[in-house]
This record gives C-alpha cells, structure tokens and sequence, in this order.
C-alpha cells in the first residue's frame, strides 16, 4: 500500500425525511484494494455519488491527491482520474467495442469519425489489460464478463487513478471472475486506488486489502482484511439495536396446513432450484441482499414472469400456473415492489383500481354496478384507514402509503387466500408503515397466509413466522423466528453456492 | 371556472368537451363572416351547408368512433381509411355486378371491416407486432385487396331513385322535398352505443386501464390480450359500417385511397380529449371532433379554396393537440 490518494473526512447528506450519510469516512490508499461493505440502503452508493459528483454533500470533506476537492458532475471527477465501473452495464448493444469506449470523445478526422483510430486505441488499452477482445466486434456479442472488461478498458481510458467498482462479480461466472480478479491486482500494482463493492464475502476475503464497513448511513469502522474474518465482518454491518420489538415466538399453529408448496422453481438466471413451503396464517420473510432473486421467484410463482420448471401445489393440489390470471385463479395475489409499474392504474379512481382484479363480482348483467363498486371500494377505505377525498378520487393523487393501500384493497376484494407482499413499506413514511404492519398480523390471524419480501433486517425480525434467505437465485437459509438474529440471515444471505 | 368544471352537467359532458362546442359555434360564425368576404356571392349560411357538412361527418365519425378505442389502449390504427374503402369496394361490387342482395352486401361490408379488425387486434395483442407497423402494412394490404377484388375499377353505388337505393335513407331522406340528415340519428346512436360501452361495461374499463398500465392491469389477473384485441375489433366495425355511411353520401368509391381520412377521424379523435399515450378517451368529445374536421372541411371549400388547405390545418390540429396533451401529462406526473 502506497500514499493516501483519497480521503472523505465526515460526509454528511440528507434528502428529505433520510439522513442517507451521517459523518461518514473512507480513505482509499494508492495500490490498494479497499472493500465497501454494508446492507441494502446502507449509503454505500449514495457515498459514491457524492464522491463523483451527482450528489452534493452536505458537509464534510474530499481530498484527492493532496487537494480539496468538490466534483459538481460525473464528468468533472472523470476528468480529474476518478471513474465508476456500473454494475449495470451502460453499453449500447449495436456499436463497436471501440465505438462504446471512446463514446462521446470520439477520434475525428476532420468531421467524420476516426473509427481506425479508435480501433487502434481500443486495442493498446486492451494490451495494456492483458486481455484479448477484438476492438471492432459487436458489443452484444460479447458475454457479460467481457463486457465489463469494455468498461474497465474504458475506465481506464480516461486515466483513472481511482477506479469503483460497484458489484463488479454480480452477473460474472466463476472464471470470469477470475479474470476480473487478475485485471483489478494489475491495476492495483499500477498503483491505482481501488473501492470495491461487493456483498460476497468470500470475495473481500480473496481480493481486498481492507473493508470500511457502512450501516444505516453511517459509519462503522474500517478493518485490514487478512487480519480479520467473516465474522467479525458481518458483526459490524448488522449491529444495530433493533428499536422495535422482533417477534420471538411462530404465531402459527404447530399442524397448520400447508397452502402453498413450491418445489424446485427454475426462472433465469435469477432463480435457481428454489423450494419452500407456506403455512396458513403465517407470515414467510423473504431476506436477502439486493438482486438475491426474491422478486423474480415471486414473479415467477405468480407466472408474472415464465419459468423454466418446478411444480407448485396449492392447498395440495398441483396447479399450472402460466399467466398472473392462473395465479389469481388459485387465489394468489401479488403486491409489486414497484407500486406506481406494476400496482396502480394511475388514470383510474379508488374504486376502479378496488376492482381491478375481481371486476366479475361487479357485474349487473353487462354493464359494471357502480355503486356497488363505490360502496365495496368506501368499505375498504375505511377498513385500511386509506386517507383519499372521496373514492373517486385518481389514485394519482394518493400519497404512496395511500396509494400501497388501494393496491392491497385490490387483492383483499379478490379475497385472496395468499398474499405476496413485495417490500410493502418501501417509500412509506413510519406511520402508514406500522398501520401496514397491524394490517399484516390481522389478515393472518383471519387464516390467510402472506409472504412478505424486506431488505429491511428490522421489518423481517419483526414481522416473520420463519425467514427464507436467498443468495444469488438460491435459497441459502430457513430459520425459525426462535433462532433468528441478523448474523445468521445476513450469513446466510453473503453465502455463496 | 373550478365551479363550472365541478357541475354535475358539465362533469358528465367533460368540460373539455363543452370548450369544443364553443369553438365549434366560432369556428361556424367565422366562416359565415368570412365566406362572403372571400368568394364574391358565396354564402356560407345555409342548410343545405349544414347537411353537407353532415354527411361527411358520419363516415368520419364512425372511422373516429372506433379508433378512439384503439387509441384508448395506447395503440394506433392507420388502416381505417382504406379498410373503410375496401369494405366499400367488396361489397359494391358484389351488389352491381354480381347481383348479391343488398341486405348481404351492407353486411358484407361490415364483415369485411371486421376481419380486418381481428387481424390486426391479434396481431398486435397475441403476436407482440407494434400496432404502428401493423396497420400500416394492412393499410397496404386494404388497398390492395381492394384494387383487386374489383379489377382496379371504380364502383358506383346505386342513386335513391334506383332499384336498391333505400340504403341511402340511412343517410338521408327528402320529406315533402326537404332533405332530413338522419345519418345524424345513427352517428349519435352509435356515439351512444360506444360510450356505454367504454364507459360502463367491463370491456370499455379493462381497454382504458390497458391504456394507462398495461402491466398493473396484467398482475391483476386480466386477461389482457383478449381485451386488446377487442379494441381492434370495434375499429374494424366500425370501419365496415362507415363505408356504408359513406357511399350513402358520395356514391363512388375508387380503389387505392382512402388513406386521408385515417389523420382526420385521428385528428378529430384527439381534439376530443382522447389521450395519443393511452388510458384517457371521451367518446362525446371524439363526436365533437369530428364535426368540427366536417365544419372545416365544408368551410374551406365554401370559400372556395383546394381541400389541401384542410390537410394543413388538420395536421397543424393534430400537433398542438397532442403537445398540449404531453403537457399536461408531464406536469401531473
């Protein structure tokens, strides 16, 4: 480890209603390889924002390279050496390699563009790389893994000094990796500060030489890697006091039913041999980290999204879901994560939203019975406490806690006997979260049955009858409310298959 | 102004709908102060005026009619002109020169536009194709089936006083040699008719709603392709029947046209408040519309000018309408 290129000295940022950054320090040394370690919503990104300038800090201080610092867009810290390598790809399918690397500085020859040049350029970078990508080849042709070494090339481009990379490994096969791995100990060589994001902690252990660690927006402490272990690791992220009370026992029946049972759920490349079982009038806590494959298994079971095998049984009963409205057949609903994509109709009112999903039961002959539509959609208003004028109001100018209401409204009218709920309280203030935590343990006292997807740690301790963690497509751990405790889902949820 | 938007009249109407009728009066003034300005001893107030300025409104207000709920799911369908044509085309023929029955050939006619409905409705719903590309090539093919169906000849229907004229009543009737439009009666029958269905039935909520969150109104457990589909279907009658109301009117058609009146029965359709992105479609206002592309259309050759000039203005029409409607879009969401 060299010099210190790059220090953050007590950042601070808030957005309305979120501390996001509370005095929070990173010092990243040349020739080094320091992890940023923390849960969903830790601040990890956001501290990567306003370090390349798409954020503004609030308070606190930057030095690069012996020099305050403050970038105020991406293209400034580019400039000056600091660049970030996406975990999305951001590469345009039909252009050349080349073309994507020198987008938007691209060689000229008086006005028309230099593609020889460019090409030439591209392949020095990729020697200088040691890797074999032919600079004129179609981008979409390549795999995922040699994509990112195009944006690695590119970074590299641009004379960083400091590289991020943000969940590099996420969409890479093991030997791709292992390629990545040999490229990132290069550059470190070459006396580059490295920040590396990552939630695999087999990874940190192989590849960093130190983890800052990050919770709740705030700052935790900084480790040297080969002197500490996983453990010690995971014990920082998850330290937290929880406030509210976690639950301590199963509230289910010990020979309640199973209702739904799916066995062996292939989807993708996100949903990997996934089985489990749901008993009536429990709540199932879906935990894991960010793209752990919860979502696209819950797709996948209400054939939102096809899958490529497994069975699913409900009530004991095989069923062949292939569309949404098999699933709604079987009496499954499904509470999106993405309300305003795939929740509401926001040109639409209260009622007809209400209804949406059971509109054969609104029916006078042909036409729709609006009133009793009206009346059923004012039941359901005044039973979930949702705050709207009237039921003709659009749902769009509905509050999201409001809006989430009208959406849960649709699938309590279907009278559905198990419920999928996707990050229920995602962008919902604490008030209308706890009345949606009241609403939960109501339903299933009432013998209906809910999976409940969080990445909040808090809300699964506190909601769950017993947790599935999830690790990149897979099912990696089931606990028992009883022997749950952040460190064994958070274990769980870095377990790399 | 918010006390007139929240009258239970008014509410029911829509208020843009109400603004419509006023620039329709406007517009109707304007013309009776400028015709006579323009074109030595032209005159612009008449009934006869009005009557022609009606029959061009039916054909265009059922074409319009039935793209409004095409346009409601957030699709577009280009090929209703020359559908309506080819309907014309088929059915003509088979009535002069083949002696089928009248009666079969009104509904041949209406089947004609139907089928194309169907085809273009699953294209679109089950085969994924966009709704843009696909009437576009049965635009193509419309045109073409109708060319060859009748051997490239142009067909006249028969006048009133002919042995099958009674079908022109539809459109008009002369009572003690006064011309009565009731072609107006079944436009407003069918504008009716088409409310209720958009407006009250399970069909007309699920094709707004598609409109609006195509994906929301899936995860609900809709089927909705079939109802998609559906849209286009309703077009295609619709498209069918105005061919009908249009030979009632003008007596021959041509192959191979048939194109412009698809912009107008649009244009008309938008200027009535249905939403170009989808989810938002008012049948009264689409009916409004169209009689103001009619008014249009009768004002400027009144005043003596090519009908080109409409196309401008029809265009230009069709462009501020739909910029306002992002507008206002972008400042609710």
């Amino acid at each position: 480890m060299g010099d210190v290129i790059l220090t953050m000295k007590g950042i601070d940022k808030s957005f309305p209603g979120v501390h996001a950054l509370d005095h929070v320090d990173l010092e990243v040394r040349k020739g080094e390889v320091h992890a940023l370690m923390g849960e969903n919503g830790a601040g990890k990104s956001t501290l990567m924002k306003v370090l390349t300038g798409i954020y503004h800090k609030d308070a606190g201080t930057i030095t690069y390279e012996g020099k305050e610092v403050e970038f105020t867009n991406p293209r400034e810290a580019q400039d000056a050496g600091i660049v970030i390598v996406h975990q999305e790809l951001n590469m345009m399918g039909h252009l050349t390699v080349a073309q994507n690397i020198f987008i938007g500085r691209e060689y000229m020859n008086g006005k028309l563009i230099d593609d020889k040049k460019m090409n030439e350029e591209a392949k020095k970078l990729f020697d200088q790389l040691g890797i074999n990508i032919d600079p004129k080849e179609t981008m979409s042709r390549l795999t995922v893994g040699k994509q990112q070494m195009c944006e690695i090339a590119k970074a590299i481009s641009h004379e960083a000094k400091v590289i991020i990379f943000d969940e590099p490994s996420a969409a890479l096969t093991e030997a791709e990796i292992e390629e990545l791995f040999k490229i990132i100990r290069d550059l470190r060589d070459k006396q580059m500060g490295i920040v590396y994001i990552s939630h695999r902690m087999d990874e940190i252990k192989v590849i960093t030489d130190r983890v800052t660690v990050m919770r709740d927006g705030g700052y935790v402490g900084t480790l040297i890697t080969k002197d500490s272990t996983k453990d010690d690791i995971i014990n920082m992220m998850v330290g937290r006091v929880i406030y509210e009370d976690p639950k301590t026992e199963s509230q289910v029946a010990p020979d309640a039913p199973v209702v739904l049972k799916v066995e062996h759920l292939n989807a993708g490349r996100m949903v990997k041999d996934v089985s489990f079982e749901l008993h009536k009038g429990e709540i199932l806590g879906f935990s894991g980290l960010m793209g752990a494959g919860r979502t696209e298994t819950a797709r996948a079971l209400f054939g939102a999204d096809p899958k490529d095998s497994g069975d699913i049984y409900v009530n004991g009963q095989k069923v062949d879901i292939k569309t949404p409205q098999d699933a709604v057949k079987c009496g499954i609903g499904y509470l999106s994560e993405d309300r305003k994509r795939f929740g509401i109709v926001v040109d639409k009112t209260v009622a007809e939203n209400s209804t949406m999903a059971s509109m054969e039961n609104f029916m006078k002959g042909i036409f729709i019975d609006k009133k009793k539509e009206k009346d059923t959609a004012q039941e359901y208003v005044e039973a979930l406490k949702t705050k709207t004028p009237s039921v003709d109001q659009l749902v769009v100018n509905l509050s999201g806690g409001n809006q989430q209401k009208v959406v849960i409204a649709k699938w309590l009218v279907r009278n559905c006997d198990i419920l999928i709920f996707d990050e229920p309280t995602r962008g919902i203030d604490v008030g209308a979260k706890s009345e949606i935590y009241h609403l939960m343990n109501e339903l299933v006292a009432e013998g209906k049955s809910i999976i409940m997807i969080s990445s909040e740690m808090t809300e699964i301790l506190r909601m769950s009858d017993r947790i599935v963690v999830m690790c990149e497509g897979r099912k990696t751990g089931e606990l028992g409310i009883e022997e749950a405790t952040q460190e064994r889902i958070m274990h769980a949820a870095t377990l790399r298959n | 102004m918010e006390k007139i938007k929240e009258n239970a009249f008014v509410k029911k109407i829509g208020f843009n709908t109400l603004v419509l009728l006023c620039v329709m009066v406007v517009l109707y003034i304007l013309f009776a102060i400028a015709t006579p300005l323009i074109k030595t001893n032209a005159s612009f107030v008449s009934y006869s005026r009005i009557v022609s300025a009606l029959n061009y409104a039916y054909f265009l207000g059922f074409l319009a009619l039935g793209v409004t709920f095409v346009i409601a799911t957030g699709g577009i369908d280009f090929s209703i002109g020359p559908v309506m044509f080819c309907s014309a085309l088929i059915s003509g023929y088979m009535l002069t020169l083949k002696g089928v029955p009248l009666l079969v050939c009104l509904l041949v006619s209406v089947l004609v536009g139907t089928i194309f409905g169907v085809i273009n409705g699953f294209l679109v719903a089950y085969a994924g194709l966009p709704s843009f590309i696909t009437s576009m090539a049965s635009m193509m093919i419309a045109k073409g089936v109708g060319s060859v169906f009748t051997k490239t000849q142009s067909v006249s229907w028969p006048q009133s006083a002919d042995a099958n004229g009674w079908f022109r009543n539809l459109v008009k009737m002369k009572i003690n040699g006064i011309d009565i439009p009731t072609g107006l009666i079944y436009l407003i029958i069918g504008a009716v008719i088409c409310s209720i269905i958009l407006n009250k039935t399970k069909a007309g909520r699920y094709i707004l709603c598609i409109g609006s969150n195509r994906e929301a109104v899936r995860l609900s457990g809709v089927n909705t392709k079939k109802w998609e589909m559906l849209a286009y279907i309703i077009c295609g009658l619709l498209a069918g029947l105005a061919a009908i109301f249009y030979v009632g009117a003008y007596t021959t058609v041509q192959p191979g046209l048939g194109d412009t009146f698809n912009n107008e029965a649009i244009a008309g359709c938008v200027m009535g408040g249905t939403s170009m992105t989808g989810g938002v479609a008012s049948i009264a206002g689409t009916l409004v519309g169209v009689l103001i592309i009619a008014l249009l259309q009768e004002g400027i050759l009144a005043m003596g000018f090519q009908i080109n000039y409409q196309y401008i203005i029809t265009g230009i029409i069709v462009l501020v309408v739909v910029y306002a409607d992002l507008r206002s879009r972008r400042r609710r969401n």
